[in-house]
């Protein structure tokens, strides 16, 4: 939520205490972001050394390239390593700027004591009494992907004031709203309020889909 | 003082009263997503530049400016009533700004905080007057060893020397790279990573990646843990935000030692207004202790929450020079700006100010009609914009979802675009759930072209010998500082790094 929430982990919680030895996995599904940066890499070098150059400038299109190319293969087998020696259970320091501060530094900067830290836990005193499976609430998350894919599926049939307003209704939907039929006339209320100032307003081009062709 | 004549140019054409309507509307967006906790400014003008396209670019960038300093006006309200702070900037004002707010001086914070935001704008933009044509000066002599290395300079130190882990703002770097390489490649013509798809051949839109990362990755984040995290408990900020004189005196000198510490971290890419408003915070720490204020650390000192405030407009406000006078972005922000001048075909720069210099004087000009109009808004408002904390989150993400699609969608009309964005806002979850920094990818986004074109002019001017890029004193100099600030960024992490596996041991 907050940037500098504490963030509880919470399933490998549970595991630290039922069972002696954790399982591989725990703490390191960071290994996701290796296979992305892995992907990105090869993907870029697949590009590279496939690439129809053109021109015969002296440092090509290929050069700079490969220079990523070099800086992403070095730095996912860092992060590799550095996950297989540290797995994150359970993760509860803070982290400014979602890792773009260090803490340390910040801490250090600021003469920070216990009081500053003791000011930090009491705002996250509430932390929660259950404990899940995953950090993070799938079926949240793939709800609204589910609505953002369906979105842009439906954007061109049906144009933008239906499909915009079923996006809010699944988005609201999905983050715990209780009332779905109030919901539905939120969405087609803000859907044809950005048709009318962005579209007839601004001048954008938004679809109008078969609502246009009835009209 | 030529440069006040400009300026009072600029002042002419931006207080007609259609602008003044734009800084307004630009104010208000900005303090509301300051208010609104992980929303901010660089989010704000990237979800509105594309919808900003019909508007002319001068009536564009009066709103931005409003835009631009709000972020900073509303970010501590959520710090200081629920000590949550908003955005990791509001960080260092939330220790003792919630202190007051718990012995009942809520209101009294929250005035602080305008008038310190306010006069740390105010000095940081005059500075930014003066100073400007003479950084214009200063970059007409760059060429493209010294680009190459100043870039290489921001890159390093946003992605290296400020962050939690070099690895993981190393990846955000490599990553924002990659992202800038597809497309034609502009000297030789060759088309890079597209898959043979023409609507690639541009490359992949700033606005997209932006709005994704800031945007639908923030959407997804709150959706990942929405029903989890408990919510914070809020204070509510009654009566008048007004300072007594007394008031006012203990806090003026902090305002303006905390401006102090702002005005030149804008020009370093250390990535925003974190790093000076801790050191703002630790020397008023420091001088409390040593005149044995009561106060700080306890019901709350006016001085502990001033000085941070000031710093971080301060920044703020000489980013602006640095991003306008030599087309440096030192944080997320400025890189969006940077984004909004290429979008309407200005390259910020030494050439900006001979180009468009009407726009730039007229943007400067509404940074202070901005500054004006938000501490009007702020301070007698400041308990109206307490209420927006109240707004349901499901329809606040709902809206942003829908403002995204509808953006990236407007610019186009290209499918492809919106399930680019889809993928972009999935990476932006990926790295907020793993704290991997997002404004690395930004940054290089942004400079990633700009720095492949001087490393290759520079090597053809050579004909391929490395010696070029440290041949002259300015990036012998650049290179040094930044290879000083990478070991002194070492030695810290080391250290705390023992000391942790010291305190683990003894446990």
């Amino acid at each position: 939520m907050s940037i500098t929430q504490h963030q509880p982990e919470a399933g490998s919680v549970k595991k630290s205490q039922g069972k002696p030895k954790p399982r591989f996995g725990a703490g390191r599904s960071e290994f996701v972001v290796v296979a992305v940066l892995y992907a990105l890499a090869v993907f870029l070098t697949i590009g590279t050394v496939t690439m129809k150059v053109q021109g015969k400038s002296a440092p090509g299109p290929q050069f700079f390239p490969i220079l990523v190319c070099v800086v992403l293969y070095l730095v996912a087998t860092l992060l590799a390593i550095q996950i297989l020696r540290s797995p994150k259970v359970p993760d509860h320091s803070i982290h400014p700027g979602h890792g773009q501060f260090s803490a340390d530094m910040l801490h250090d900067l600021g003469h920070l004591g216990k009081e500053e830290d003791a000011a930090f836990e009491e705002g996250l005193s509430a932390t929660p009494g259950k404990t899940w499976k995953t950090y993070t609430d799938w079926r949240t998350v793939g709800l609204m992907l589910g609505g953002l894919v369906a979105f842009v599926l439906i954007l061109n049939p049906l144009g933008w004031i239906i499909s915009a307003a079923t996006l809010f209704w699944v988005v609201a939907c999905a983050l715990g709203s209780r009332r779905p039929i109030f919901d539905a006339g939120v969405g087609l209320l803000f859907s044809s309020i950005t048709q009318l100032a962005f579209g007839a307003g601004l001048g954008l081009s938004l679809p109008s889909g078969f609502i246009g062709g009835i009209l | 003082m030529e440069q006040l004549e400009l300026l009072m140019g600029g002042f002419a054409s931006a207080l007609t009263p259609i602008n003044l309507l734009w800084v307004l509307i630009g104010a208000i967006l900005g303090t509301a997503v300051g208010v609104l906790p992980g929303l901010g400014s660089a989010m704000a003008v990237a979800l509105l530049l594309p919808v900003t396209f019909s508007l002319e670019p001068t009536a564009a960038f009066i709103m931005f400016a409003g835009i631009y300093f709000g972020g900073l006006f509303g970010d501590s309200t959520s710090g200081i009533l629920l000590n949550t702070p908003g955005n990791s900037s509001a960080m260092a004002s939330t220790f003792e700004g919630h202190r007051m707010a718990k012995s009942g001086q809520a209101a009294k914070a929250l005035a602080t905080c305008a008038i310190g935001a306010f006069i740390g704008g105010l000095i940081a933009t005059t500075l930014v007057v003066f100073f400007a044509p003479t950084l214009v000066k200063m970059a007409t002599v760059f060429g493209p060893a010294e680009y190459f290395a100043l870039a290489v300079f921001a890159f390093l130190a946003i992605s290296a020397v400020v962050s939690e882990s070099v690895i993981r703002g190393l990846a955000a770097l490599g990553i924002g790279l990659a992202l800038a390489l597809v497309g034609i490649d502009g000297p030789s013509g060759t088309s890079r990573f597209t898959l043979g798809m023409p609507q690639l051949f541009d490359g992949i839109s700033v606005i997209v990646i932006t709005v994704g990362l800031l945007a639908l990755g923030e959407v997804f984040h709150i959706a990942s843990r929405i029903h989890r995290d408990p919510a914070a408990t809020q204070i509510d900020a009654k009566g008048r935000a007004r300072l007594n004189l007394a008031d006012f005196r203990k806090a003026l000198p902090a305002w303006l030692r905390g401006t102090a510490f702002g005005a030149p971290f804008g020009l370093i890419p250390a990535g925003g207004a974190e790093v000076p408003t801790f050191l703002a915070y630790g020397t008023e720490k420091q001088l409390a202790k040593r005149r044995s204020d009561p106060e700080f650390g306890t019901t709350g000192s006016i001085r502990g929450l001033a000085a941070p405030e000031a710093a971080a407009n301060a920044t703020a406000g000489t980013a602006m020079g640095a991003l306008l006078a030599l087309g440096l972005p030192t944080s997320a922000t400025a890189a969006i700006m940077l984004a909004a001048f290429q979008q309407y075909g200005m390259q910020p720069g030494p050439l900006l100010f001979e180009r468009s210099g009407d726009l730039v004087w007229a943007l400067l000009a509404s940074l202070f009609i901005g500054l004006v109009i938000l501490v009007m808004i702020n301070m007698p408002f400041a308990s109206v914009w307490a209420k927006l904390l109240s707004i349901p989150k499901h329809y606040l993400y709902a809206g942003i979802t829908v403002f995204s699609m509808l953006g990236v969608y407007a610019v186009s009309s290209a499918i492809l675009d919106l399930w680019l964005l889809i993928a972009i806002g999935l990476v932006g979850f990926m790295m907020r759930r793993y704290n991997i920094p997002l404004a690395p990818v930004l940054i290089a986004v942004i400079l990633g072209p700009m720095a492949e074109t001087e490393l290759r002019r520079a090597l053809a001017v050579s004909e391929g010998n490395l010696g070029i890029l440290v041949g002259s004193p300015i990036t012998v100099t650049l290179y040094i500082v930044l290879a000083a600030a990478l070991v002194l960024s070492a030695v810290q992490h080391l250290r705390h790094r023992r000391a942790n596996r010291r305190a683990v041991l003894v446990s």
